[in-house]
């Protein structure tokens, strides 16, 4: 079956819709200029909007107290992980409390969909979402996101910490 | 032959045979920590609890035979109950190590919990702290914290290492497996003992930290780490091979395999592999490759051609090669030894001197084919420059080639140097020839006492080697088919994205 569809009598009279159209379209301008601080709009890059700090944004590592990694390299989040970007290198420590940690650590940007899926699985609390958004990169080694980017990135002032303390959870005998 | 019913299955066993066997003959699932077919009984776990008719209480099945007309279940809601319970007794001070733990993934508490558990700790105590990460000896690390007490280790090393290392010390919920002063776990066959443990109690320095289980595959196949030949799994990704695990092998092996058979894979991963052909050490195609060796067949007159083989190929292998020789009338064939004088030892359990996994194999085509000359023939031969073209068939296990660059210089006065060979050898630069090792071909192997065993191919892991066969195929119809199928070259894919479906 074909429907075809006859242009109606009133569709050629486009003229009262433009001009309704542009009508809005003064009317918003005149209001702005009069009323900057409503204004939706950002000038962007110079002006950010902020998300708010439980948006699923670029990925971060959390740091203990000491500063060092949280991550115990179990490998749960890579293995949730549907797009199959997080490559990690598990290595023995040489503080038996701490056993086992990666010596690399690398999110394929690029690929990573954003699901959360990692931050959900991991055990430790030792990778998050932050609220940051925006990833610039001039070639594609930028978009793999090392150790020194996930957790010591410049915007971490000097890392993420995470509420979890192993110490107290040892003493208190879990 | 005892009859008995094992939840509503009739079967018949043999006399004396444990109840715990018979489920596993009847096919049925039963929970256990501290039994294993290849040790005594310890009856120490309590997990194998089963309701016998006519008997108030419940019984483990490992130290119960098996009765004529027994009726045995282990479905029942009180056996359920026992093995939970006696599940959580085992928990109580098990640390959640899960994430850390290598053991993660093949671990028989969670699997046991996933099946009887999943109840809700009721324990308000703090858990007992134990020794963690404790150094055993050069191969093994131990937890005492993850240990279950099964004994399972401890048993190994008394009845069938024979070397009583490990023991049982202290008491109640301070007990922990330990070794004496001043002697560490290490003897041949060390590493079945971190197999055997149930849990991630003992875990092997080798393995420990380079992969999660579940990044692995496993295949079986024949170890080529001597002429016992025992019944191997070879656990493997796209990275290459991670480590070995023996299987039940009654005629062979039983259960256990030694510790050096645990380093065969290392030398059949990429890194120290032969990848291309090569020609005085530059690259060249497989095709080229074939082509130049065919050509130095020819020009090269055959009393001044010598060929070396070793026992570490496979006789399917052995027979198209020397079969093609003996076709081109080349008679010089020499058979490589590279320990004459340990070929005959036997350490009583499995470890044999002859470190080749076919001898006998290659003896017996060589015995077809009337290649007999002796090894010292080819030396004074070398010495006195009459041999031009020398072929190798380099052994891929070059570890129990201790003699290696010896004999490479003393191949090298022959003008003219083939290497078949799989691992890399930077002496030579010659025409090299990239083989399959042992995980990428099937075939047979004849071990020790003649038992014919086959094994298929496990993996590709170098994409441009070949094997015997598919050269002698090559030289003779101009076709060259390998068989190494690019499945294995695809990007990794994530196991649960494949159940759940990818985004
Ligand atoms: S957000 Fe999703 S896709 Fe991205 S790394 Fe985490 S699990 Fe993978
Ligand atoms: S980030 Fe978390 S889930 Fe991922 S490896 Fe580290 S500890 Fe495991
Ligand atoms: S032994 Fe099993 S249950 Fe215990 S920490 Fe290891 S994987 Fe987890
Ligand atoms: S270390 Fe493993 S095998 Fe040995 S007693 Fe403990 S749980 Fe059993
Ligand atoms: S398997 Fe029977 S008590 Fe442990």
């Amino acid at each position: 079956m074909s429907i075809v569809k006859k242009p109606s009598k009133t569709s050629n009279w486009y003229l009262p819709g433009i001009l309704s159209g542009m009508g809005f379209t003064f009317k918003t301008m005149i209001k702005n200029i009069f009323n900057r601080d409503k204004m939706p709009t950002l000038n962007y890059p110079e002006q950010k909007y902020n998300y708010s700090s439980r948006f699923k944004g670029n990925h971060v590592l959390t740091v203990k107290k000491d500063g060092s990694l949280r991550c115990t390299a179990c490998m749960l989040c890579a293995t949730a992980c549907p797009a199959d970007c997080i490559k990690i290198t598990a290595s023995e420590h040489e503080d038996p409390t701490v056993e086992k940690y990666p010596i690399n650590y690398e999110i394929d940007i690029l690929r990573c969909v954003f699901c959360g899926y990692c931050e959900e699985a991991c055990p430790v609390d030792a990778v998050r979402m932050g609220p940051e958004w925006q990833t610039p990169g001039l070639c594609g080694s930028d978009f793999n996101y090392d150790i020194q980017h996930l957790a010591y990135r410049p915007s971490l002032k000097g890392g993420a910490l995470s509420r979890v303390d192993e110490e107290e959870r040892h003493k208190s005998g879990i | 032959m005892p009859k008995c019913n094992i939840n509503g299955k009739e079967i018949e066993v043999k006399e004396g045979t444990r109840l715990i066997d018979a489920f596993k003959e009847a096919g049925e699932d039963i929970a256990h920590y501290c039994y294993h077919p290849g040790l005594s009984v310890a009856g120490c776990c309590r997990l194998c609890m089963v309701e016998i008719e006519g008997n108030p209480r419940l019984q483990i099945a490992c130290n119960t035979t098996v009765q004529d007309g027994m009726s045995v279940s282990n479905e029942s809601p009180a056996v359920k109950d026992a093995v939970k319970w006696g599940l959580d007794f085992h928990l109580i001070n098990h640390p959640l190590d899960c994430p850390i733990c290598d053991q993660a993934g093949e671990c028989e508490l969670q699997i046991q919990y996933m099946k009887f558990g999943k109840y809700d700790s009721e324990m308000a105590e703090p858990k007992v702290k134990k020794h963690k990460v404790v150094d055993l000896g050069p191969k093994i690390v131990l937890d005492t914290e993850r240990c279950i007490l099964c004994s399972r280790c401890v048993r190994f090393t008394d009845e069938v290492s024979k070397t009583h290392e490990l023991g049982i010390f202290n008491r109640g919920d301070r007990s922990e497996i330990g070794t004496h002063e001043n002697k560490p776990l290490d003897n041949n066959y060390a590493i079945n003992t971190v197999d055997i443990c149930p849990v991630g109690a003992l875990t092997s320095k080798d393995f420990r930290f380079r992969q999660r289980v579940w990044y692995l595959k496993n295949s079986e196949t024949i170890c080529n780490g001597c002429s016992t030949g025992c019944s191997v799994k070879t656990y493997y990704n796209e990275e290459g091979l991670f480590r070995v695990k023996p299987v039940h092998n009654e005629d062979v092996n039983g259960y256990w395999m030694c510790d050096f058979g645990r380093d065969i894979y290392k030398y059949a991963n990429k890194e120290v592999r032969i990848q291309n052909p090569e020609l005085n050490s530059e690259d060249i195609t497989i095709d080229q490759a074939i082509t130049e060796f065919e050509s130095r067949l020819k020009s090269i007159d055959k009393s001044k051609t010598a060929v070396v083989v070793t026992g570490q190929q496979t006789v399917e292998e052995y027979e198209s090669f020397l079969g093609y020789l003996k076709e081109n009338s080349i008679n010089q064939v020499y058979h490589w030894i590279n320990n004459p004088d340990s070929f005959e030892d036997f350490d009583g359990l499995l470890i044999r001197g002859d470190k080749n996994p076919n001898t006998k194999g290659l003896l017996e085509v060589m015995d077809k084919n009337g290649f007999n000359k002796p090894w010292s023939e080819l030396t004074s031969k070398l010495e006195s420059n009459e041999i031009e073209h020398i072929i190798v068939v380099a052994p891929e296990n070059v570890e129990m080639y201790p003699d290696m660059d010896e004999k490479v210089q003393m191949f090298s006065k022959a003008k003219q140097l083939t290497w078949l060979g799989t691992v890399k050898n930077d002496n030579i630069n010659d025409l090299k020839i990239p083989m399959k090792s042992f995980v990428e071909k099937s075939g047979t192997f004849v071990n020790y006492e003649g038992r014919r065993q086959n094994f298929k191919k496990v993996t590709v892991i170098v994409k441009n080697a070949i094997c015997l066969t598919d050269m002698v195929s090559y030289l003779k119809n101009k076709t060259l088919e390998i068989d190494n199928s690019p499945e294995h070259y695809k990007r990794k894919m994530n196991y649960f994205t494949q159940v759940r479906g990818g985004l």
